[in-house]
C-alpha cells in the first residue's frame, strides 16, 4: 500500500510499493528504513547495502544518498523520517529514564549524537512495534497521539539495540583505549553491512579484510571478539536465515532457493539447515 | 473445567460499573449472589471468555485483584484506553514476556494489559 503522511510535529511516513526506482540524490533525515518484501539497495557514497525483511538501516540527519531496487519481485519498503525536535526531546526522556547512564556520568548522552549508519538486525520488539504501526496505516487509521505514541517506541527499541549491538559489543572488544573500542567497531560493522548486503556472492576474507580497512588477522580476531562467531559463521547463519525466508514467502524450488542464498551445493546447504534448525528444508516449508 | 469468573473488589459499586462499561467496554450481562444477602453484578466484554463479578467492600472474603487482560496491540489498546480517560501509573514497559501497561480501577484493583511477544528467532 502506498503512502506519505506528514505529521504536524514534522514526522514523517512512507510506504511504497515499487519494482524499479533509479537513483536520485536524496539528503535525509534522522530516518529508519525497512523493507518488508523484496530488498532495496542504498548507496551512501562508496558503500552499498541491501536491506532485507531481517535488517533495517538507520540514516542520520545529512547524508546524502540513492536508493535503487533490482529485485525481481515487487518491493515493500517504509520508511520513518523523525524530526530533530522530537528527536531531541527524545534523547532528553531516555537520559533520564535510563538510570545506568546517569549513575555513571552525565557526559554520557553524548555518545547519541551520531549513530552508526549501519544495517540492523530486524526483530524483537522493534519488529512488533512497526509491523503494529503499518497495520494500523494500512488500515487508514489516523490518530496522532497514536502514531507519536508508536513512533516513540520504535526510538526506544532503536536505542535499545543500539546498545546492544553498538556499546556492548564495543566493550567486548580487547583494547584498553576506549576510542579505538569505537573506531574498530565501525570497522567491523563495516565488515559485517558487507556480508548483509553480499551474502549471496562469493565472499573472501581478503576481500571482506580489505572493505573493513582491517588486516586479516586483525578482523578474525575481533570479529569473534565483538559478535563471538567467526565472520564465516556469521555468513552462514545469514545464508540460512535467509533461506528460511525464502522457503516461507517463495515457491521456488529448493535447488533455486541454495542458488540464491550463495551456497554451492544442495545437499551440503540441506544438512546444514537440518543441523541447524533439526528440520529439512521441505519440511520447514510445509509447516510454515 | 473452565474458568468463569473473576471477582473484582469494589468500595462504591455503581463507580466500579460505570468505570467498566463507559472507559473499559464491559456490558452488564446478569446478576450472580455471589456472596450472602447481597446481589453482584456479572459484567463481561465481547472478546472475553471470562465474566467479572463486583463484589462488595465490606465483606472478608473479598481481596483486591490483580487483572491480566492480553491484547493484540499494547500500545493501541493502552491509547484508547488513556483517550478514554483511564489512569495509567506508568508508561507501557518492556517485560521479558512482551509489552505491558498497568493500571488501576476505581476499587485499587491492578489491571495490566499484555501483549505477549515471543523473542525466539525460529
Amino acid at each position: 500500500m502506498d503512502y506519505s503522511k506528514t505529521l504536524r510535529n514534522n514526522n514523517k511516513i512512507y510506504s511504497r510499493t515499487s519494482s524499479q526506482r533509479q537513483g536520485q540524490q536524496y539528503s535525509s533525515d534522522f530516518s529508519l528504513r525497512f523493507v518488508f518484501t523484496g530488498n532495496e539497495r542504498y548507496d551512501i557514497g562508496r558503500r552499498h547495502l541491501s536491506i532485507y525483511p531481517d535488517s533495517f538501516l538507520i540514516l542520520n540527519r545529512g547524508t546524502q544518498y540513492s536508493t535503487d531496487t533490482d529485485s525481481s519481485i515487487p518491493v515493500q519498503s517504509f520508511t520513518i523520517n523523525f524530526d530533530q525536535q522530537f528527536l531531541e526531546d527524545f534523547k532528553e526522556y531516555w537520559a533520564f529514564t535510563d538510570n545506568r547512564l546517569l549513575n555513571k556520568n552525565g557526559s554520557k548522552t553524548k555518545q547519541y549524537q551520531e549513530f552508526d549508519e549501519t544495517i540492523y538486525p530486524f526483530n524483537g520488539d522493534m519488529m512488533y512495534n512497526v509491523y503494529h504501526l503499518k497495520q494500523y496505516l494500512d488500515n487508514g487509521m489516523h490518530d496522532e497521539l497514536l502514531i507519536n505514541e508508536y513512533l516513540h517506541h520504535c526510538l526506544i527499541n532503536y536505542f535499545s539495540i543500539y546498545n546492544e549491538e553498538i556499546l556492548k559489543k564495543a566493550e567486548k572488544l580487547n583494547f584498553l583505549n576506549q576510542n579505538t573500542k569505537i573506531e574498530i567497531l565501525r570497522r567491523l560493522n563495516l565488515a559485517k553491512e558487507y556480508l548483509y548486503s553480499n551474502y549471496n556472492q562469493n565472499i573472501t576474507l581478503e576481500g571482506l579484510a580489505e572493505h573493513s580497512c582491517l588486516s586479516v588477522n586483525h578482523l578474525l580476531r575481533t570479529f569473534k571478539q565483538a559478535f563471538s562467531l567467526t565472520p564465516h559463521q556469521f555468513l552462514t547463519q545469514l545464508r540460512l536465515k535467509r533461506a528460511q525466508l525464502l522457503l516461507r514467502s517463495t515457491t521456488y524450488p529448493i535447488n533455486e532457493v541454495v542458488n540464491l542464498i550463495g551456497f554451492e551445493c544442495p545437499s551440503s546447504f540441506i544438512r546444514l539447515f537440518k543441523t541447524h534448525y533439526k528440520v529439512t528444508p521441505l519440511k520447514y516449508r510445509q509447516s510454515a | 473445567m473452565k474458568l468463569k469468573y473473576i471477582p473484582v473488589f469494589a468500595e462504591d459499586v455503581d463507580a466500579q460499573i460505570d468505570f467498566y462499561t463507559q472507559k473499559l467496554g464491559f456490558n452488564v450481562i446478569s446478576n450472580i449472589g455471589f456472596i450472602e444477602g447481597e446481589e453482584s453484578m456479572v459484567l463481561q466484554a465481547n472478546n472475553l471468555d471470562v465474566a467479572f463479578v463486583m463484589a462488595g467492600s465490606n465483606r472478608d472474603s473479598v481481596y483486591k485483584s490483580c487483572i491480566i487482560l492480553n491484547t493484540e496491540d499494547c500500545l493501541k489498546d493502552y491509547h484508547l484506553y488513556k483517550t478514554a480517560g483511564v489512569f495509567f501509573y506508568a508508561a507501557p514497559r518492556y517485560l521479558p514476556a512482551g509489552l505491558a501497561a498497568e493500571f488501576l480501577d476505581p476499587g485499587g484493583n491492578r489491571l495490566i494489559l499484555l501483549e505477549e511477544r515471543s523473542y525466539t528467532e525460529i
